[in-house]
């Protein structure tokens, strides 16, 4: 396997870092050697750590002209060996939307993180929001696999870059890093350990670098190997040979790129029970929201209510199978969003349960006592 | 094998120009360039956006291709050129993809100086998508979306590259093989940003709403409107109108002229 | 259940608030405790009522905004009147800079004043290091970091060319709040 054991970038020990700088050292610690970027608030700590860091570690740093070019650049860079990323925030995500379908289709192993602000449009820059869940499944056109996940604290920016870097690598497809601003801008005290567990996109000469391969995931060759890549977004047979007509290629390539994710996604999805088992009402909360829903749940439980949380990690693939079975179970499920209910949407679609979402779009993070407020409504 | 051109085709690989295209010339002049040179061509990355030009490189050289989204070539070459210097990068693209929906990537390239050779194939027109006017359509020319003849003024595109600060521009046009070859050789050989826009002309979607019925006929209007540099000196404004100027533009940052 | 303490600093922006909250979180770090830590940011971060917040507790932090600080300091007044509103439950404290600040009588809230920023421009002659003495002051008074964990912090955070100038402020601050007890 590819999997292999690393030393961690920065010296094991306690580290009070933002969110941002967080997902820059995990980045770094995963092996990410190349990035580009373009200025955006809140996320551009990012870069701005990057760029001092990268001259330690020796990656390559490059602000670009816009967000497109950031993307595209990327994807150039993973293409020659890169393990790459870009960081960004809604209006740089929404012109990055093209490139993430190219990734996709081309199963090109990248990262994004995109730090959340609030939209529409410029919206409120410095504010917080949660409203690209859907942008990041469908922002670009056709079907097409993305993992996307949602980290609720900084520890978990550093934790879960790694992770996003792994699976970019292990099914060769974009990841996207949807935190909010409230966790980007967050401090907080980081644990990084000795050593961690890296994969590393699989080679295999001369094998189809859009084949099945075992597993739907074919290896992957860099530029400059000998291997006369054809790499392009139309779509194309088992060597990348452009086939922009034939139905069976066409049908075949899309299904492939698709259960490549859905097959694997027991291995994928993440996700964390609190006082579940026997709870009446139980919260679905994700990234920062599901600190506050979490910070209700305990002080309502010590009032010996029965209420309970599961934190969704990842987003997409969506945990259906898991919705199903708390659908099953649960009286009421709660779904405390900062959007108009995206999340809650995809809710109702694998249960048909009692679902209460509720919408905060004031740029403001759900406050615990709003939680507890609505829960007990709902008891 | 270096220098062995056929070798540097992709077996099997059926071209998708019309028939009479002039960008099957243009294929066969990159790869003499890179012949002459005698690169090993598993040294380079072929880079290119979409539309027909965009064809050049991808499928029918047999390297590293990269066939990307339109205008986002030179993006896309920028970071695997970096991330790899020891690339051979070529972005092989049209008028369109590299100075409409690309154009931005293009003067921010030219002034950074990035380590690229990109070969803008210039048909005046979007070939691919039915002959609609572009940035380099020649004022009165019709088009699909100029039907009483383009109002717009074109791009010079090497005087907009040379001022962005690339280190080699050049235009030359398919009907001058052997000036082009040199040129694109020594793009090939100038570390740095170099550009070398090619009149490579489309007798499908220009030709054909120009009153130019044949391949043959487009070809010749283009190359009768083609004068080097040197005999451009001296003519009138009124001599040069509708003239197209080859020759090179830029070869090294301070020698412009 | 392990102890916790919500703080909240707040004053003017450019008077090093937000850097304030950074080396009083770092050095709960040193201290071995759990930390959040999250501040204004943008034009709020410049403006009039800059605000820079910490907890510091034993145990992994649920939530990590402040929602009832135990400790308040103020670097200005428009600050203070914004913020003392949430003050005022026993053993609550404020500590501000009593050049900046006039307070308000609340019954039951310790609320002491030090001259933070006048100590700075005479001793330091560099009112910008306030925020220093202020950090040295809640260090010795309030005990939620100790003295060594927020001189490393201070080590750590500043800048080389203006590090011994800080550390000294931090040291003035110390003793002022030594001579306060
Ligand atoms: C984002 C986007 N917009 C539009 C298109 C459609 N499109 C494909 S090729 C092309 C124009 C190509 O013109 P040019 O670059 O001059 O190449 P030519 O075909 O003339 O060689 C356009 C507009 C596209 N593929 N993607
Ligand atoms: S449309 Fe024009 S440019 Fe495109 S292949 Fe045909 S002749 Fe060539
Ligand atoms: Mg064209």
């Amino acid at each position: 396997m590819a999997w292999k054991e690393v030393r961690s970038a920065l010296p094991a020990g306690n580290y009070y870092y933002s969110g941002n700088e967080a997902a820059a050292e995990g980045a770094i610690a995963a092996g990410c050697r190349y990035y580009a970027g373009y200025p955006i608030t809140p996320s551009s700590e990012i870069m701005e750590w990057i760029a001092v860091r990268f001259r330690e570690v020796g990656g390559v740093f490059i602000q670009m002209e816009d967000e497109i070019a950031s993307l595209s650049s990327v994807i150039g860079a993973s293409w020659a060996g890169a393990k790459a990323m870009t960081a960004t925030s809604g209006p740089g995500f929404s012109l990055m939307q093209e490139g993430i379908g190219y990734a996709a289709m081309t199963e090109t192993p990248i990262v994004i993180v995109d730090i959340q602000r609030a939209g529409p449009a410029t919206g409120q820059a410095t504010r917080v929001g949660g409203g690209d869940i859907m942008q990041a499944k469908w922002g670009s056109q056709g079907d097409y696999p993305v993992i996307a996940i949602s980290p609720w604290s900084v520890q978990e920016m550093y934790d879960q870059t790694i992770n996003a870097f792994n699976l970019a690598e292990r099914y060769r497809v974009p990841v996207i890093l949807l935190a909010e601003q409230a966790v980007g801008h967050l401090r907080e005290r980081m644990n990084v350990v000795e050593k961690i567990a890296i994969f590393n996109r699989r080679k295999e000469k001369g094998a189809a670098p859009f084949g099945a391969g075992d597993d739907g995931v074919p290896p992957m060759p860099a530029f400059g190997e000998g291997e006369k890549l054809l790499v392009t977004g139309s779509s194309h047979d088992d060597y990348g040979l452009r086939k922009v007509a034939d139905p069976l290629v066409q049908a075949r390539l899309t299904a492939r790129l698709h259960n490549k994710i859905v097959n694997n996604r027991e291995e994928i999805i993440q996700h964390e029970d609190y006082y579940a088992e026997d709870a009446d009402v139980i919260v679905i909360a994700y990234g920062f929201t599901a600190r506050s829903s979490l910070f209700a749940v305990e002080a309502m439980r010590r009032e010996g209510k029965r209420v309970g949380m599961i934190r969704l990690k990842t987003i997409w693939p969506f945990a259906d199978s898991l919705i199903r079975d708390v659908g099953s179970r649960a009286k009421k499920i709660f779904v405390p969003e900062m959007n108009r209910g995206q999340v809650a949407g995809e809710v109702m679609k694998y249960t048909c349960c009692d679902i209460i979402p509720y919408n905060q779009t004031d740029g403001e993070v759900i406050h615990p006592n709003t939680i507890m407020g609505e829960l007990r409504r709902l008891l | 094998m270096a220098g062995d051109m056929e070798e540097y085709l992709r077996p099997g690989v059926r071209t998708p120009f019309c028939p009479g295209c002039a960008d099957r010339i243009l294929v066969r002049l990159i790869l003499r360039a890179i012949a002459e040179l005698k690169i090993d061509i598993d040294r380079m990355l072929f880079v290119s956006g979409i539309g027909c030009a965009a064809w050049i490189p991808s499928p029918h050289f047999n390297a590293d291709t990269l066939h990307t989204l339109h205008g986002r070539a030179i993006a896309f070459a920028t970071g695997a050129k970096l991330f790899n210097p020891e690339l051979i990068t070529m972005v092989v693209s049209g008028d369109g993809d590299l100075a409409a929906i690309g154009g931005n990537h293009l003067i921010h390239a030219a002034r950074r100086n990035t380590d690229l050779t990109v070969i803008c194939v210039n048909n005046m027109v979007y070939g691919m998508t039915g002959g609609q006017v572009s940035p380099a359509t020649p004022m009165g020319i019709f088009t699909s979306t100029t039907v009483e003849g383009n109002r717009e003024r074109p791009f010079d595109l090497c005087k907009l590259v040379a001022a962005a600060g690339a280190e080699y521009v050049a235009r030359y046009s398919v009907s001058q093989p052997d000036t082009l070859v040199s040129s694109i050789k020594r793009g090939l050989e100038t570390p740095g940003f170099s550009f070398i826009e090619v009149i490579s002309p489309c007798h499908i979607q220009f030709g054909r709403r120009n009153r130019l019925d044949t391949a043959a006929e487009t070809l010749r209007f283009f190359a009768g409107k083609c004068l080097m540099k040197d005999e451009a000196e001296g003519l009138s404004p009124e001599e040069l109108r509708d003239k197209i100027i080859t020759g090179e533009f830029s070869n090294g940052r301070n020698q412009a002229d | 259940m392990g102890e916790i303490k919500q703080i909240r600093l707040c004053g003017l922006g450019g008077q090093g608030i937000v850097l304030g909250g950074t080396i009083l979180g770092y050095a709960g770090i040193n201290d071995g405790k759990w930390v959040a830590g999250s501040s204004s940011y943008g034009a709020e971060a410049r403006g009039s009522a800059c605000r820079s917040e910490v907890i510091i507790s034993d145990e992994p932090i649920i939530f990590p905004h402040v929602t009832r600080p135990d400790i308040l300091i103020a670097m200005s007044q428009e600050a203070y009147d914004k913020y003392i509103k949430d003050m005022g439950r026993d053993g609550e404290t404020v500590i501000y800079d009593e050049q900046m600040v006039c307070t308000k009588e609340i019954s039951g809230l310790r609320q002491l004043g030090f001259p933070a920023g006048s100590v700075a421009t005479k001793e330091l002659e560099n009112k910008l290091v306030a925020n220093m003495v202020i950090l040295g002051i809640v260090a010795e008074v309030t005990r939620i970091v100790s003295r060594n964990a927020l001189l490393s912090a201070i080590e750590k955070n500043v800048p080389e060319r203006f590090r011994a100038l800080n550390l000294r402020a931090a040291e003035l601050g110390l003793a002022l709040g030594r001579a306060q007890k």
